[in-house]
C-alpha cells in the first residue's frame, strides 16, 4: 500500500518536472510576437490603407499614428450601423479635443454614394467619411458583416474587434479611454 | 475561418451560437450520464440554469462596477447585448457563488456533483475550441511544418485543430467502462479531467502566437495550467490516500 503512494509520489513529481521544464523551454524570446505584422485582428498592427472624403480630401491611417482611432466600416442600408453612429457621434463629440480620431469607412462598393452622403447629413456626422468605393479595404480589413469595428491604439495596434452591432454608448466609452490608457 | 453566418438581414455571430449548442449538447450529455454518479439530472440541470444566469448577471453588474461614470452617461447600455461588456472573472465568481448555494439548498453531493459536471465541461471545452477556430482567436505561432495554415499573415500551427483533437480525446476517455467503473470513487473522474485539461493546455499553449506573456517571455496560460496539474494529482493523491484507509479499515 505505501509502495503504491510512494510510485503516485515519483510520477507525480515526475509529471510536474517534466511540465516546468516544458514551460521553460517554450517560453517566448522578446519581441517575437505579432506587434509588426500587420493584420485586422486584435494585436496586429492595424493595416495602413489611403482612401478618399465625399470632399475629395484623401486621408491615410498611418498619418494617425499617436491617436486612438475608431475604424468602423458601416453601409447606409445596414440597420445597426444606424443605430450605433448617433453613439459613435456622442463619443467622438466629447474625445474628439484629446486627439480621438474615428474614421468611418463607408463599404460604398456594396452601397450607393447618394444614399451614403443623404446618412451622413441626416444623422450629423462630423468625424471623417471614406469612401471604400473598390472595395480594397473592406478586403484589406476581412469584412464579413456590417458593421465591424477596430479599436487602434496610439501605437498603431488593433486592440479590440468588434463584429455587428449596434455597439452601445458604455462600451465605446470605455473601449476609448482604455486605449487613451495604452498611450501613444 | 467564419465568424459570422449571413442568415438574410441577420449576421448571426457563429463563436456564441457554437458555445449555446455545446452547452446545450454538454448538458444533454451531463444529464444521461448524471446516473453514473447516482446525482439527478433535474438538479443537475438546475444548478447550471442558475449558474448561467447568475454568471451572465454578474458578469454584467461587476463590469458596470469597474465603469460606472460609463454608464451612468449610458444607462441604456445595462442592458446592451455587447458581450464586451461583461466581467468574464467576476462572472465566474458569482457563478460559482450561486450554483454551491444551490448546491447546499438542494443538498447535493459535492464530488459526485463535480464528477457529472465534468462531461458537460468536456464538451464545452471542445466548443470553445471551435469557438476559436470560427473568430480566429487563439491562434498558432508561426510554422514552416506542411500542416500549418494561412492566417492572420503568416504560416502558423493550427492550435485551435490541436485543441479541439485534445478535448475530443479528453472526451473520449470520459465514455470509456473504465471511466464509468471509476464513477463509484467520488472526485476521480473531476480531478482526473482536471490532470488531463491542465496538461494538455500546458502543452499545446508552446504552439499559441497570441499567449499573454509573462517576466522573461513565460506564458501565463502554461504557469496556471502547472499549478491546476499540481493541485489535481495532490487532490487524486489524497483520494488515493483516503480509499486506502477505508480498504484497510474494511479488511481489519
Amino acid at each position: 500500500m505505501r509502495a503504491g503512494s510512494s510510485q503516485w509520489t515519483l510520477n507525480s513529481l515526475g509529471i510536474l518536472l517534466l511540465g516546468a521544464a516544458w514551460i521553460w523551454a517554450s517560453a517566448v524570446p522578446a519581441g517575437s510576437q505579432n506587434g509588426r505584422l500587420p493584420a485586422p485582428q486584435a494585436g496586429f498592427q492595424a493595416p495602413d490603407f489611403r482612401l478618399p472624403t465625399p470632399s475629395g480630401e484623401t486621408i491615410s491611417l498611418a498619418d494617425l499614428r499617436g491617436q486612438p482611432v475608431l475604424i468602423n466600416l458601416w453601409a447606409s442600408w445596414c440597420p445597426p450601423c444606424r443605430e450605433e453612429m448617433p453613439a459613435i457621434q456622442r463619443v467622438y463629440q466629447d474625445y474628439q479635443s484629446r486627439g480621438f480620431v474615428v474614421l468611418a469607412v463607408n463599404a460604398t462598393s456594396q452601397d450607393s454614394l447618394p444614399s451614403a452622403l443623404e446618412f451622413v447629413s441626416e444623422l450629423g456626422l462630423t468625424f471623417p467619411i471614406l469612401l471604400d468605393t473598390d472595395g480594397q479595404v473592406s478586403a484589406l480589413y476581412r469584412l464579413r458583416s456590417l458593421p465591424t469595428s477596430f479599436f487602434v491604439d496610439g501605437k498603431g495596434i488593433i486592440r479590440e474587434v468588434v463584429i455587428g452591432g449596434p455597439m452601445s454608448e458604455a462600451l465605446l466609452r470605455i473601449r476609448v479611454e482604455q486605449l487613451f490608457e495604452l498611450g501613444d | 475561418m467564419l465568424p459570422t453566418l449571413q442568415v438574410g438581414p441577420l449576421a448571426v455571430q457563429v463563436p456564441g451560437l457554437v458555445l449555446l449548442i455545446g452547452l446545450w449538447l454538454g448538458l444533454s450529455l451531463a444529464e444521461r450520464r448524471a446516473g453514473w454518479y447516482q446525482t439527478a439530472p433535474a438538479n443537475l440541470y438546475n444548478l447550471v440554469l442558475v449558474g448561467l444566469i447568475a454568471g451572465v448577471s454578474g458578469a454584467r453588474l461587476v463590469y458596470v462596477a469597474r465603469y460606472p461614470a460609463a454608464f451612468a452617461a449610458s444607462p441604456l447600455s445595462l442592458i446592451s447585448l455587447n458581450p464586451g461588456l461583461l466581467d468574464s472573472t467576476g462572472g465566474v465568481a458569482v457563478a460559482l457563488l450561486a450554483a454551491m448555494v444551490f448546491r447546499q439548498r438542494k443538498q447535493m453531493p459535492g464530488w459526485p456533483t463535480l464528477d457529472a459536471l465534468t462531461h458537460l465541461m468536456a464538451v464545452l471545452a471542445i466548443a470553445l475550441e471551435v469557438a476559436h477556430l470560427a473568430s480566429g482567436e487563439a491562434f498558432g505561432s508561426p510554422t514552416g511544418l506542411p500542416w500549418g495554415i494561412e492566417l492572420w499573415g503568416a504560416r502558423r500551427h493550427p492550435s485551435q485543430i490541436y485543441a479541439i483533437l485534445a478535448a475530443s480525446l479528453i472526451l473520449g476517455w470520459l465514455s470509456l467502462p473504465q471511466t464509468q467503473r471509476k464513477a463509484g470513487r467520488p472526485g476521480v473522474t473531476f480531478l482526473a479531467f482536471v490532470c488531463f485539461s491542465a496538461g494538455a493546455r500546458l502543452f499545446l499553449e508552446a504552439f499559441r502566437g497570441d499567449s499573454l506573456l509573462l517576466v522573461g517571455g513565460l506564458r501565463a496560460a502554461q504557469l496556471v495550467s502547472w499549478l491546476a496539474l499540481a493541485l489535481g494529482l495532490i487532490g487524486l493523491a489524497r483520494l488515493q490516500r483516503i480509499g486506502e484507509k477505508t480498504v484497510h479499515r474494511v479488511q481489519s
